[in-house]
């Protein structure tokens, strides 16, 4: 234990000190702030001009109040949409249409609406650039109230202003919990894709870490007089705890530094307006804690795989093509994790958020959205745990042997006979 | 020669084999190293010496016989008690030389009050002072070499082994290791010597071991194997005419500045030589019967097997 100790330390006391430990740990709050920011700053971005649109309306007599709609929802003295043109009832419509193809490819046009003869038929909208969802909404929200106009019109009912009769509030969601209900105003998926986002860069870069340490060792050559005097499973586990113990300095030093950053927000924004409403994030205590336990384990988990990896190649080239097989599976929760935010509770969440290699970021995620049934909690928990225990046994006799092997970086059959080798 | 090990000796290989893949690195080594003694451990490149050392530290498991370290079978425990030069040098470059030994000798057992109290001591008998606080990296690699040195010995081991030490030093660093391994072992260290370097293995080993193929050729006090050899070699020191040297009881002869060394045939008479020389005109200074040099015993046994 003693031993372990004296590793864990020297892993610990150079780390610290080096420039790169300073720097990333005052860089990454900063890059963080900086890109909350930018997420806003697009995230409220307003259309610098308006879409030119033209439309051809093919029932006839609706272009008015679709127009009329397109200006009641210019915001912030904007103006999100011009209409150029307004044909009525064309005699020939595919030749105008071709018309307007025309001066959307010669760019004085952007889009083109098309009103259906029949109004139970779909509307069409003609664009450049389809991606641009932020028009949709207010466009349909116009042809949809110009239709019911015309629809109460032909049974004889004339209203003006359309628009304030049939618009309605945005449905307020409020989230059921344990601990009661709250006001959702997005915070819930902000927290959840930032507890994602914060397990799978942590996972990496400590696993990368501690790969990289391992590796250290063996192209300096200083694992020989190491192994002289220590086992390699001691030599192991102080590497990773030594890790653990930099990275745990270097969250709290972010937490901090954020809980005061936010307070300093809070004070600030109730200062300047005591009505404004700073959106209260509920960080409930039991996910830190369940947070914290996932991290452990995943930490455990990925920084074994990764000592391996370390341990069986001589050079970094070499380490950065076998890092794969253990950076794979926390790739692939960035690709599915999408899926689990979207329906936390399906059949395939839960099963995927059960395998170990996956639970640290993918029950994680669970958790945060809605709580899981506490026996899935715990199953997952239990393979987690028996999981790395099994991974660190496995990585201690790869790392037996590969670390003083050197040479060409071994096949997956020679791994495999390592791991049998005693 | 195989004795069984017994609690005298330090180290005892029996029958140690040891093979990578195809090749059989070392083929049924036996090897007694006695307490207090300095060992030799011979052999040209590749024979299988630092495979054999890597065996007794517990990094490589031999494939089949049994090693035995101070009576006990080779352990993680065991080899505490043992000091490591290994062949493949190294230590964490970034850091700083005093903390690095003091992190080595604490990994050994000491504790570290204990341990930079010695680190000092051994800095400054190395005239490494001045160089306490600087990165390892910062230093030569002759520097460096005296910082391994220093973490292989600083926790006083019984045992030591030490796999080419004076590669890369000066002469007189060269000499202060030698002093020091003396010295060790007047207060009752073992050490085992794996060196190229035939005149140092001369002036300090009891005993050598010659390995080659995987194979130990030649064990056993370096006196008496010396001895065995007869005295079948003459070192002649003149000036003038080198016409003897065709003599029929000649077989080898080692040229050097103002004279030679010659090697006779067995059965071959000094006189013979020395009568030939005069009758040749040479003016002999020095005329001397001599046992063979390690070096020639080494040449001799490897290249004919």
């Amino acid at each position: 234990m003693h031993k372990i100790w004296l590793i864990i330390k020297r892993e610990y006391v150079t780390r610290v000190k080096t420039k790169g430990f300073v720097i990333g740990t005052l860089i990454v709050p900063v890059l963080g702030i900086a890109f909350a920011f930018l997420i806003a700053f697009v995230g409220s971005h307003q259309p610098d001009q308006s879409l030119r649109l033209a439309i051809v309306d093919n029932a006839g007599g609706l272009a008015p109040s679709v127009t009329k709609g397109l200006e009641k929802e210019s915001q912030n003295g904007k103006r999100e949409f011009a209409v150029l043109e307004s044909v009525d009832r064309p005699p020939q419509p595919q030749a105008i249409e071709e018309g307007f193809r025309n001066r959307i490819n010669a760019g004085t046009l952007d889009a083109f609406l098309v009103i259906p003869t029949d109004l139970n038929q779909a509307a069409e909208l003609h664009t450049r650039n389809p991606g641009n969802f932020q028009v949709l909404g207010p466009l349909s929200t116009a042809v949809d109230q110009a239709v019911i106009q015309a629809r109460l019109s032909a049974r004889g009912i004339h209203v003006d202003g359309i628009g304030q009769i049939v618009h309605t509030e945005d449905l307020k969601v409020i989230k059921v919990g344990e601990s009661g209900e709250s006001v959702e105003r997005g915070q819930t998926i902000g927290v959840a894709i930032g507890l994602v986002v914060l397990l799978y860069s942590a996972l990496l870069a400590y696993g990368i870490v501690t790969m990289r340490s391992v590796l250290e060792e063996k192209t300096t050559r200083t694992m020989e007089v190491l192994i002289s005097a220590v086992r390699p499973f001691d030599l192991l586990a102080g590497k990773i705890l030594g890790v653990a113990a930099v990275a745990f300095t270097q969250f709290v030093i972010w937490t901090a530094s954020l809980a005061l950053l936010l307070a300093y927000g809070a004070l600030a924004s109730a200062m300047v307006n005591p009505n404004s409403a700073f959106p209260e994030i509920h960080l409930p205590l039991a996910l830190l804690f369940y947070m914290l336990v996932y991290f452990c384990g995943g930490f455990f988990l990925y920084s074994a795989m990764f000592a391996a990896v370390g341990a069986a190649c001589s050079n970094e080239q070499d380490a950065q093509q076998l890092q794969w097989f253990a950076m794979a599976p926390l790739v692939f929760c960035m690709l599915i994790y999408s899926f689990v935010l979207s329906d936390p509770s399906s059949r395939a969440a839960i099963v995927l958020s059960e395998i170990p290699f996956f639970s640290p970021v993918l029950m994680a995620l669970r958790i945060s959205l809605q709580t899981p049934p506490f026996w899935q909690i715990a199953l997952s928990l239990v393979l987690l745990i028996l999981t790395t225990v099994g991974v660190i046994y496995g990585s201690a006799r790869i790392y037996r042997v590969g670390v003083l092997m050197y040479g060409k970086r071994p096949t997956i059959p020679e791994l495999v006979r390592w791991l049998r080798y005693s | 020669m195989v004795t069984k090990g017994t609690f005298l000796d330090a180290i005892s290989l029996e029958n140690v084999t040891k093979s990578y893949d195809s090749v059989t690195a070392v083929d049924g080594v036996n090897l007694q190293v006695r307490q207090g003694a300095i060992l030799g451990l011979l052999g040209p490149n590749g024979a299988g010496k630092t495979t054999t050392i890597r065996m007794v530290m517990n990094i490589l498991v031999p494939d089949a016989g049994s090693i035995r370290v101070l009576g006990q079978p080779v352990s993680d425990k065991a080899r505490e008690s043992i000091g490591y030069l290994p062949e493949e040098r190294g230590l964490y470059p970034r850091m700083h030389v005093r903390a690095l030994i003091v992190f080595m000798a604490a990994l050994h057992g000491l504790t570290e009050q204990e341990a930079d109290r010695r680190a000092r001591e051994w800095l400054d008998r190395f005239e490494l002072g001045e160089w306490s606080e600087k990165r390892l990296n910062d230093l030569s690699k002759g520097m460096q070499q005296k910082v391994q040195f220093i973490t292989a010995v600083i926790h006083r081991p019984r045992i030591v082994i030490l796999d080419e030490p004076f590669s890369g030093l000066d002469p007189v660093n060269a000499a202060t290791v030698k002093d020091i391994m003396l010295e060790m072992r007047e207060q009752g260290s073992t050490i085992v010597l794996s060196t190229h370097r035939m005149e140092q293995v001369e002036m300090m080993c009891d005993s050598i071991c010659l390995i080659n193929h995987g194979r130990n050729i030649l064990d056993g006090d370096l006196r008496a194997i010396k001895r065995s050899y007869g005295k079948n070699t003459v070192q002649i020191a003149f000036t003038g005419s080198d016409g003897f040297q065709n003599h029929p009881s000649i077989i080898g002869i080692n040229r050097f500045a103002g004279g030679m060394e010659i090697k006779l045939k067995p059965g071959g008479d000094s006189q013979e030589i020395l009568k030939a020389a005069v009758q040749s005109g040479a003016e002999i200074t020095r005329f001397e019967l001599l046992e063979p040099s390690l070096n020639e015993i080494f040449i001799e046994k490897t290249t004919r097997a």
